[in-house]
C-alpha cells in the first residue's frame, strides 16, 4: 500500500471511528441543544471519511462503503483515542477537543501537502471543522477546572498524542498546555473498537453480497 | 361557562387562532400543555428506537441518512417542548415526568425494533401515519403550534422519502431482505392501527371541541389506509388482516384493532415501556452536572 492510502485510510478510520462515537449521543445528550449538535459533528465527520475513503478507494481498486465496513477490525488504522467508548460528557468533551485540536495541525499540513488532491480535500474538510473547533473550545473554557473534565484530560492525552506523528506532537503538547508523555500509539486496538466493529458491520455481514 | 369562555371557544371554534401572550381560559391551557407535551414526548422518545441502528447502519449513505433523519426528531421534540415552556411547563419539568412515567408518549415507540426491515417500516409508514395527525395540526386553535408544525411536516416528508427508499432497496435485493421487510409490516401492523386511536366521534373528543385537533381520529386512520395500503400492495408485500378491503363508498373495513393492547401500551405498559424510560433517565440523571454548569454560567 503506498504512503498516500496509507495515510489517507488513518484520517478516514479517525473521523469514521469518531463519528460512530459521536452518533451515540443521539437522544441522550445533557441538553436536547448538544444532541442535535452532536448528530451534526458526527455527519460531518462521517461525510469527511466517507470523502477519504473515495479518494483511497481509486488507489486501491475498491470502494468507499468496502473500506468502511468490510474490512477486519485489526486492519483499521484509528487511532486508540477515537475507539475508546466513554458515554460520559467530561470526556466526550475531552476527547473532542484534544482531537480536534490534533486534527488541526494535521489538516494544516495536508493543506500544504504537494499532493493537490490531498490539498483540497484538507481545506474542504477544515471549513466545517472550523466550528467543531469553535464548538469544541467553548465546552472547554465552560468545563476548564470541574474536576472530572480535568481527570479526562489527564486520561486521555496519552491516547490524544497517538493521534499525530512523532514530529507534530510537541507543537500540539504547545497548544494544549501539556507536557509531552508516553503516547498512546496506532496499531494496537482496543476490545472497544471490535465491539463498535461488531455492531457496525451488523446488518451488513447478515446477508452476504446484498445491496442495502 | 362565563361569558368570556364562550366567547373564547366561539372563537376557535370558527378557526380563530391563540397567541402565546393572549387570554385563554385554563382549562385550554392545561389541554394544550398535555397534548404538545406528549407530542414532544414522542418526538424524544421516538428517537430510542432507531438510535440503536445508527450504529449498524450498513452503508455510510445510510448512516448519513439516518443520523440526520433521527436528529431532525430531536430537533422537533426541542421546538415543541419550546412551545410547552410558553404556555408555562419547563422543559427540565416536562423530561422529569417523562422518566417519572407521569406524562405519555405515543403508542407505537413502545416496541422493539427487531431488523433492519423495522428501520424502514418505521421512517416509511410510522412516519406517514405520523404526519397524517401532524398535516391536521396545521390548523391548530394554538398558533405558535400550528407554525412549527410546518417545518415539521416538511421535514417528516423526507423521512417518509428516506423509508421508503430503505424499503424499496430491500424489496429489490435478495429473498432474505424481501423477508426482512414483510416481518417488519406484519410486526407494525397492530401498532399502526391503533396509532390514531379509538374511532371516537369527533364532537366528542375534547381535543377537537377546543379546535386543538381538527381532524378525527378514524378519519385520520382512513387516510392512513388510502394512502399506504396501495403501495404496500404494489411492492408485493401482504398486510396481516384477512378482512382489510376498501368497500364500493370509499372507506376502509379492518378487523377490530386491539384496544386493550393500546389502553396498556400507553399507559406504560409496552414491551419497550421500562426499558426505554430507564435508560432515559440514565443519563438525564448522569449529565444533571452538565446543565448545572450551563446555568450557573448563565446566572
Amino acid at each position: 500500500m503506498s504512503r498516500r492510502a496509507e495515510q489517507l485510510l488513518e484520517i478516514a478510520d479517525d473521523e469514521l471511528i469518531l463519528g460512530w462515537r459521536d452518533s451515540e449521543w443521539t437522544g441522550i445528550a445533557p441538553t436536547l441543544e448538544e444532541d442535535v449538535a452532536f448528530s451534526s459533528i458526527a455527519q460531518n465527520e462521517i461525510g469527511h471519511a466517507r470523502a477519504l475513503y473515495e479518494l483511497a478507494s481509486r488507489d486501491l481498486g475498491t470502494t468507499a462503503d468496502a473500506l468502511a465496513f468490510d474490512r477486519s477490525p485489526e486492519e483499521y488504522r484509528s487511532a486508540p483515542l477515537v475507539e475508546l467508548r466513554r458515554l460520559d460528557w467530561a470526556r466526550t468533551i475531552a476527547r473532542h477537543w484534544l482531537y480536534e485540536t490534533a486534527d488541526e495541525l494535521r489538516l494544516s499540513e495536508l493543506k500544504s501537502s504537494d499532493d493537490a488532491e490531498l490539498a483540497g480535500l484538507a481545506a474542504k474538510m477544515d471549513r466545517e471543522e472550523v466550528y467543531h473547533r469553535m464548538h469544541a473550545q467553548m465546552w472547554a473554557d465552560r468545563l476548564r477546572g470541574d474536576e472530572r473534565f480535568e481527570a479526562a484530560l489527564d486520561e486521555l492525552w496519552p491516547y490524544a498524542l497517538g493521534v499525530l506523528a512523532p514530529e507534530q506532537r510537541p507543537a500540539f503538547a504547545d497548544r494544549v498546555g501539556r507536557e509531552q508523555v508516553d503516547a498512546v500509539e496506532r496499531g494496537e486496538h482496543s476490545d472497544e473498537l471490535r465491539e463498535l466493529w461488531n455492531e457496525m458491520t451488523m446488518v451488513r455481514r447478515s446477508i452476504p453480497g446484498a445491496t442495502w | 361557562m362565563d361569558a368570556r369562555t364562550q366567547e373564547f371557544v366561539e372563537y376557535v371554534q370558527g378557526g380563530g387562532q391563540v397567541e402565546t401572550g393572549d387570554w385563554m381560559p385554563d382549562e385550554y391551557r392545561a389541554k394544550l400543555i398535555k397534548f404538545i407535551e406528549m407530542h414532544g414526548n414522542s418526538e424524544l422518545m421516538g428517537v430510542l428506537p432507531e438510535r440503536e441502528w445508527i450504529l449498524r447502519a450498513p452503508t455510510l449513505q445510510r448512516k448519513l441518512a439516518l443520523t440526520a433523519k433521527v436528529q431532525d426528531e430531536v430537533g422537533h421534540s426541542q421546538l415543541i417542548y419550546r412551545v410547552v415552556e410558553d404556555l408555562g411547563k419547563p422543559r427540565s419539568q416536562c423530561l422529569q415526568d417523562l422518566v417519572d412515567g407521569r406524562s405519555k408518549f405515543h403508542n407505537v415507540f413502545h416496541y422493539p425494533t427487531k431488523t433492519w426491515g423495522d428501520v424502514g417500516v418505521i421512517a416509511w409508514l410510522v412516519d406517514a401515519a405520523a404526519i397524517i395527525s401532524q398535516k391536521a395540526l396545521l390548523k391548530c386553535s394554538y398558533a405558535p403550534y400550528a407554525r412549527i408544525m410546518k417545518k415539521i411536516c416538511w421535514e417528516e416528508s423526507f423521512h417518509i422519502l428516506h423509508g421508503r427508499d430503505v424499503i424499496l432497496t430491500l424489496m429489490n435485493g435478495k429473498d432474505e431482505q424481501r423477508a426482512l421487510v414483510q416481518e417488519a409490516v406484519d410486526r407494525w401492523w397492530g401498532p399502526l392501527m391503533t396509532f390514531h386511536g379509538t374511532a371516537i366521534p369527533a364532537d366528542e373528543d375534547p381535543m377537537v371541541f377546543w379546535r386543538i385537533k381538527s381532524q378525527g381520529n378514524e378519519e385520520a386512520r382512513q387516510q392512513f389506509l388510502d394512502g399506504y395500503v396501495p403501495q404496500i400492495w404494489e411492492l408485493g408485500l401482504t398486510v396481516p388482516d384477512q378482512e382489510l378491503r376498501k368497500n364500493d363508498d370509499g372507506v376502509w373495513e379492518y378487523s377490530e384493532p386491539d384496544w386493550d393492547e393500546l389502553k396498556r401500551v400507553v399507559t406504560g405498559h409496552g414491551p419497550m415501556t421500562a426499558e426505554r424510560l430507564e435508560f432515559r433517565r440514565r443519563f438525564l440523571e448522569q449529565e444533571a452536572w452538565v446543565r448545572e454548569v450551563v446555568l450557573t454560567e448563565a446566572a
